[in-house]
């Protein structure tokens, strides 16, 4: 267990920066998610930690030692891929105690270590099947046993969840995070899915087309996103777009926002869709009322989306939560839809910024 | 119940009428032959009268007694298990670089390993006399350097089978092995080197033991094609020097059947038995 250090690990295939100036500093017992779309270099940054990919320039620390030349097999990770990766010639246990054999661990002294590690994942009575015979669910612990059994310095998850189902994901995804926190071992995973993201990390790390957006807790991230990306990709978003005056964000269609801080040139505001309010009479204490015509009704159980149209090219996401006696407008309906200007508004420069898909 | 009784009788017709040409093509052009073949062997030779009913196992006899046949009989298991064992320690990385190339090209560079099979076997052995000959290339060139003073011999020796059996072998033992590496996820190498295995390690303890099934059909595939070699022998190894099949075409021309017959069955018997051999092996190498 140790604290990892990347500084400024740049991997760069020709004119092409596959990750671009990370640098992290993940404390000793951290678990920490890279978060981002297919592409974003997250799963090259996690690669380089585990040394398949050479990084073009920077640097990785994994406690004291200096690891940025050293081959996968000197590092000390432990490795857990999507497709498991199992030894399918080699029974449960084998698989457990490839790490430590690999050790120089003697077989008498492997055995009670494997069924340690089998232990953690609840799984000591499969020792002797063979990969084959485990459901995908069964596999996944096993890779996880596999990857801890010969305490590694580090853990590193590459989308461990992707090849499961919905139901077995989540009971993976509590076990995981149970296991890592009772070890306290130093953990970085690779996903993109974000409700997997913000339910298992300590902090998150978003990453779009190489370079990393922004760094926090779960809180930051959706409370503060950095770029229009971060606010896009993290939670959902209505953007609307304009060009601020003094605190005021006048939209293409002409309407004027207001912002809760003064910015210059052209800007982004993302509205957070629970964040407004939706009423048939006009609303008191809001900076932002405007009235719309509601386009759209999606019942969706606990909550109700209700898009609104307050002008011809802006139309907002309002978020209702269902209960007794909340009364859903109708497609057609004349609303009023009003936010406050803290409320979940953050306006952002308008730069060349990745744009989020949702 | 009855569609599906309906369905089952369907495809029960449809598999026959699949298989059915091939297997009568099969049962009249081989197994027909082989029993006449096999009931030739027990048969005597007069050298006036030719064959002669009989049933004795005075041919086998023979064979087995005779230094000149027995001869020929080690030679063709020892260049076959060298030739074999050549294409397993040339095909393996080649196969391995074509499983996990990423390259555009894969598809020209698997054409590439194929060409040789494009080429005639005659064609082929021509190729090798220019090469190997003693006025051939690499004499000449081994002598215009001053690496020898002498001219070079390779053509009409064992060698020259040799290499000439591995040139013709290994396409096929690299595709073998190509299909099943391509099946070995790359993950699976990685997850070796991660839990602390060198290159070397990571071979012998995985993707060497799950290449198996690949190495026993390829071993199996490229055994029983140099085993029943015959146009490189004779083409590049002279007259002098002797492989089975060869020597059972040599006994039908001189009108021996019987002798003929009995060696065919002796090269067959052989061939099947060291195949089994190897599949035995490997499997039993697969399962550590």
């Amino acid at each position: 267990m140790a604290r990892l250090q990347l500084d400024t690990l740049s991997k760069r295939y020709g004119d092409f920066y596959a990750a671009q100036d990370v640098s992290l500093d993940i404390a000793d017992g951290e678990f920490l998610t890279l978060l981002g779309p297919s592409g974003c270099g997250k799963t090259t940054t996690l690669r380089m930690v585990a040394g398949f990919v050479e990084p073009t320039s920077g640097m990785i620390h994994i406690g004291e030692r200096e690891v940025t030349e050293l081959p996968p097999w000197r590092r000390n990770t432990g490795l857990v891929f999507q497709n498991y990766a199992l030894f399918p010639h080699m029974s449960v246990a084998q698989n457990v105690g490839f790490g430590l054999e690999m050790r120089g661990v003697a077989k008498a002294q492997r055995e009670p270590k494997i069924l340690e590690a089998l232990r953690l994942v609840r799984l000591e009575h499969l020792a002797d099947r063979l990969p084959r015979q485990l459901s995908g669910g069964q596999q996944q612990r096993v890779a996880l046993a596999r990857a801890l059994a010969f305490q590694p310095d580090v853990l590193l998850l590459d989308e461990p969840l992707s090849n499961l189902d919905a139901k077995l994901r989540q009971e993976v995804r509590l076990e995981i995070r149970n296991l890592q926190q009772r070890l306290g071992i130093t953990t970085v995973m690779v996903t993109h899915d974000q409700e997997e993201a913000l339910t298992m990390a300590d902090r998150l790390v978003v990453m779009a087309e190489g370079r990393i957006q922004q760094v926090g807790t779960q809180r930051d991230l959706y409370e503060r996103p950095a770029t229009p990306f971060v606010a896009g990709f993290v939670g959902r978003s209505t953007f609307l777009r304009g060009r601020m005056k003094a605190d005021v964000l006048v939209l293409e269609s002409g309407l004027s926002v207001r912002c809760g801080r003064r910015l210059v040139g052209d800007a982004v505001l993302a509205l957070r869709p629970e964040r407004v309010t939706l009423t048939a009479e006009p609303p008191a204490g809001f900076d932002n009322v405007f009235i719309g015509e509601v386009e759209i009704v999606s019942y969706m159980g606990g909550l109700t989306d209700v898009h609104v149209r307050i002008s011809p090219s802006d139309r907002i996401i309002a978020q209702i939560a269902n209960g007794e006696g909340v009364r859903l407008p109708e497609v057609g309906n004349r609303v009023h839809v009003a936010w406050s200007s803290n409320a979940a508004i953050f306006a952002v420069p308008r730069e060349k910024q990745p744009e989020a898909v949702h | 119940m009855d569609t599906s009784s309906q369905l089952r009788s369907g495809t029960v017709i449809s598999a026959s009428s699949l298989i059915g040409p091939a297997t009568i093509l099969v049962a009249l052009g081989v197994i027909v032959p082989l029993l006449f073949l096999l009931r030739y062997s027990f048969n005597e030779y007069d050298p006036r009268l030719l064959m002669v009913e009989a049933f004795t196992p005075a041919n086998y006899v023979d064979f087995f007694t005779d230094p000149y046949f027995l001869g020929a009989f080690f030679t063709t298991v020892r260049i076959s298990v060298v030739c074999t064992l050549a294409c397993i320690l040339l095909g393996f990385p080649l196969a391995y670089v074509l499983a996990r190339t990423q390259s555009r090209f894969k598809n020209l560079m698997i054409i590439a390993v194929v060409i040789p099979l494009f080429v005639g076997n005659a064609v082929r052995a021509a190729g090798w006399m220019t090469l190997l000959g003693s006025q051939g290339f690499l004499s000449v060139t081994l002598m215009d350097l001053g690496i020898t003073s002498t001219m070079t011999e390779i053509m009409f020796s064992e060698t020259a089978v040799v290499i000439g059996i591995i040139a013709v072998n290994l396409p096929y033992m690299v595709l073998t092995l190509q299909s099943v590496l391509e099946s070995v996820n790359r993950n699976l190498e990685e997850a070796a080197f991660s839990l602390g295995a060198p290159p070397l390690t990571m071979f012998r303890r995985v993707l060497w033991p799950l290449s198996m099934p690949g190495i026993a059909a390829g071993t199996i595939l490229t055994f029983i094609l140099a085993m029943n070699a015959y146009a490189t022998p004779v083409l590049l190894g002279g007259p002098e020097f002797r492989m089975l099949a060869p020597l059972v075409y040599g006994q039908f021309q001189m009108n021996n059947w019987p002798l003929a017959a009995a060696i065919a069955f002796v090269l067959m018997a052989t061939t099947l038995l060291l195949t089994v051999v190897a599949s035995l092996v490997t499997r039993q190498g697969f399962r550590n």
